[in-house]
């Protein structure tokens, strides 16, 4: 029985069904599955087979943030059921395009995959200054900041940024991810960044990493 | 021995190391191995590759084998396509472990390479990918055709998008003609649709990317549609206006690099081009290996266009009448150019295959197999280039 429920979660998160997605948690819940249990073997291979089939160009953007809306309506009904503390979010991420670049799609992207999976994200939009990521991070109270850039002339901000962390003092406080076409792991370890991830997908599971440690 | 008492002089683990560097001959002489052979650019030891993101490092034999035949499995999986036979895999890893820094094609085998910015790299900055060379555009275009023996030239606005160019293109017809005047070989206009300039705060429509992230979906493609359409006219007038300059031929570069809908806005425009001024070829090049969706439900001719892989979207291409289709692989910058490579020629033999016009890859820095570097080696670039014609049977890189 809980086999049906777990294909069934899957089956609502592809779907963007965020309706069908609630109405599972309560069935889940009521026929004494734990919260959490639903969750890691039901929600999330669902969100990570949505995740595998948009990198492969089988499911679109506007898909990929019903999917990220269901994911996050079933977030919030279980945490809900939690003690508090129990469940919470796996950490808060500031997203943002570098100052002077205005390409946002892959970022945007970033943004979805990352609340799918459970990451509290303020996302910065484009055309963003080193002063303002800071000032948002420290405001939201980030753990990780992520900067893309498209261009080769723009990413040198995400160099800016690191030297401005050290200046500051605030180096140790954020985690930070670079990415972006031109942007790759030696430009992420030449100016300090602690990590780079190729797309999307990785983003998720390079952030997860870092927050481990 | 040739070391003669030195050599007994060493110890154990010294001899050791000296022996690999050294080899007998046929007639018992020890002969020193070269710093290239004894480095192991040899074809039974580690061989000399790149990395996607430029990385020179060394695998041996059996790991390349293996990054080609994953990388070819990927590209079948993705687009649901043939791999490589084992005979093309073959051949594939031996032009990767030619140890020539440079390699190329036999004589006879030579494909026409179409100009895609070319000139422009010779005065834009290095942070553009040039070499800021102080020369103007004529200068830069005369230089790549005349210097560099180039099969195509080209010109276009520094921004390389079209929507910039509408409020010059009297000065840009103006140049086009005058350039146009002094080349011999066809003379392209080229430039990318770019479909984001057409979103807030640089253009009309709210931008698609924020009401996505705010769950309006609906909203979101309304916009995308709208620049599509505003898009469309522009490519349109951008080309009537030079085609009455004589333009020898236009480039849609990119295409789709803002997803579906902008691929969409390329489609249509190259339709109306064509189908108005019959004398000017478009050659239209996709932005990646498949169409991005963004809006998800746009189509050409009845058929979807987000998640077209390469010989899919040569069929649409065609159908627009495009002269040229060129293909789009994007470099993983984490694997090594023997699995990206891989993937680019899987595709390629794929959209070469369903083809009825000429397929020219794209081989500059980051796609094709080329790694993502602004001054791309020409260790890959020449083994990318031999590969994809001999294996991939692309027509044109």
């Amino acid at each position: 029985m809980s086999d049906e429920i777990f294909a069934a979660a899957i089956e609502a998160i592809e779907k963007g069904d965020a309706e069908k997605a609630a109405e599972i948690v309560r069935l889940g819940l009521d026929r004494g599955i734990d919260g959490m249990e639903l969750l890691n073997k039901g929600f999330v291979p669902g969100i990570n087979k949505v995740g595998d089939l948009f990198g492969e160009g089988r499911l679109f953007l506007p898909e990929l943030m019903m999917s990220a809306t269901a994911m996050q309506k079933v977030t919030d009904l279980l945490n809900a059921g939690f003690p508090e503390g129990k469940m919470k979010t796996r950490g808060k991420v500031l997203l943002g395009t570098v100052e002077g670049d205005l390409h946002d799609i892959g970022k945007t992207i970033v943004a979805a995959l990352f609340k799918a999976n459970g990451f509290e994200v303020l996302d910065l939009g484009r055309d963003v200054s080193v002063k303002r990521f800071i000032e948002e991070a420290e405001n939201f109270g980030a753990d990780i900041i992520g900067t893309s850039a498209l261009l080769t002339t723009t990413m040198t901000v995400q160099k800016e940024l690191q030297e401005e962390l050290k200046r500051s003092g605030l180096k140790d406080k954020y985690k930070t991810m670079v990415g972006g076409a031109p942007v790759t792991r030696r430009w992420a370890d030449r100016i300090g960044a602690d990590a780079y991830a190729e797309d999307a997908g990785e983003g998720v599971r390079k952030a997860l990493e870092l927050l481990k440690k | 021995m040739m070391y003669g008492h030195k050599y007994a002089l060493l110890s154990k683990k010294q001899k050791k190391k000296q022996k690999n560097k050294s080899f007998v001959g046929v007639q018992g002489a020890v002969f020193q191995k070269s710093p290239l052979a004894a480095g192991g650019n040899n074809m039974s030891d580690k061989i000399f590759i790149r990395m996607g993101d430029g990385e020179r490092v060394k695998l041996s034999t059996a790991e390349i084998k293996e990054d080609i035949s994953v990388g070819t499995m990927d590209a079948a999986r993705r687009g649901r396509i043939p791999e490589m036979t084992p005979e093309e895999q073959e051949q594939l890893f031996e032009i990767l472990a030619d140890p020539a820094r440079v390699v190329g094609v036999s004589p006879g085998e030579e494909v026409i390479v179409t100009d895609d910015g070319c000139s422009m790299s010779f005065y834009s900055g290095q942070d553009g990918g040039g070499v800021g060379i102080p020369m103007s555009r004529l200068q830069a275009i005369l230089t790549y055709e005349r210097a560099c023996g180039a099969d195509t030239t080209s010109m276009g606005h520094s921004d390389y998008s079209y929507k910039p160019v509408k409020p010059i293109i009297n000065f840009e017809m103006n140049e086009y003609y005058t350039c146009s005047m002094m080349t011999t070989v066809p003379f392209f206009y080229g430039a990318q649709p770019n479909m984001g300039l057409y979103f807030q705060p640089d253009g009309p429509c709210p931008d698609p990317a924020e009401l996505l992230l705010t769950g309006k979906i609906k909203e979101a493609r309304q916009s995308q549609e709208e620049a599509c359409a505003h898009l469309r006219k522009d490519l349109v007038f951008v080309g009537k206006k030079l085609a009455g300059v004589g333009c020898e031929g236009l480039n849609f570069d990119t295409c789709g690099s803002a997803g579906d809908a902008d691929f969409l806005a390329a489609l249509l425009a190259l339709r109306e081009l064509r189908r108005e001024i019959p004398q000017m070829p478009v050659i239209m090049g996709s932005s990646g290996e498949f169409v991005i969706g963004m809006h998800g439900e746009v189509t050409f001719d009845g058929q979807r266009l987000a998640g077209m892989y390469p010989h899919e979207q040569v069929k649409v291409v065609e159908a627009a009448g495009a002269g040229i289709y060129g293909m789009a692989v994007n470099t993983n910058t984490g694997k090594s150019t023997a699995w990206n490579l891989s993937r680019a020629v899987t595709f390629c033999k794929a959209a070469v295959e369903a083809a009825q016009i000429p397929v020219h890859v794209n081989v500059g820095m980051g796609v094709g197999g080329v790694p993502m570097m602004e001054q791309p080696p020409i260790d890959s670039v020449s083994r990318v280039s031999k590969s994809l014609v001999q294996i991939g049977k692309a027509d044109g890189l």
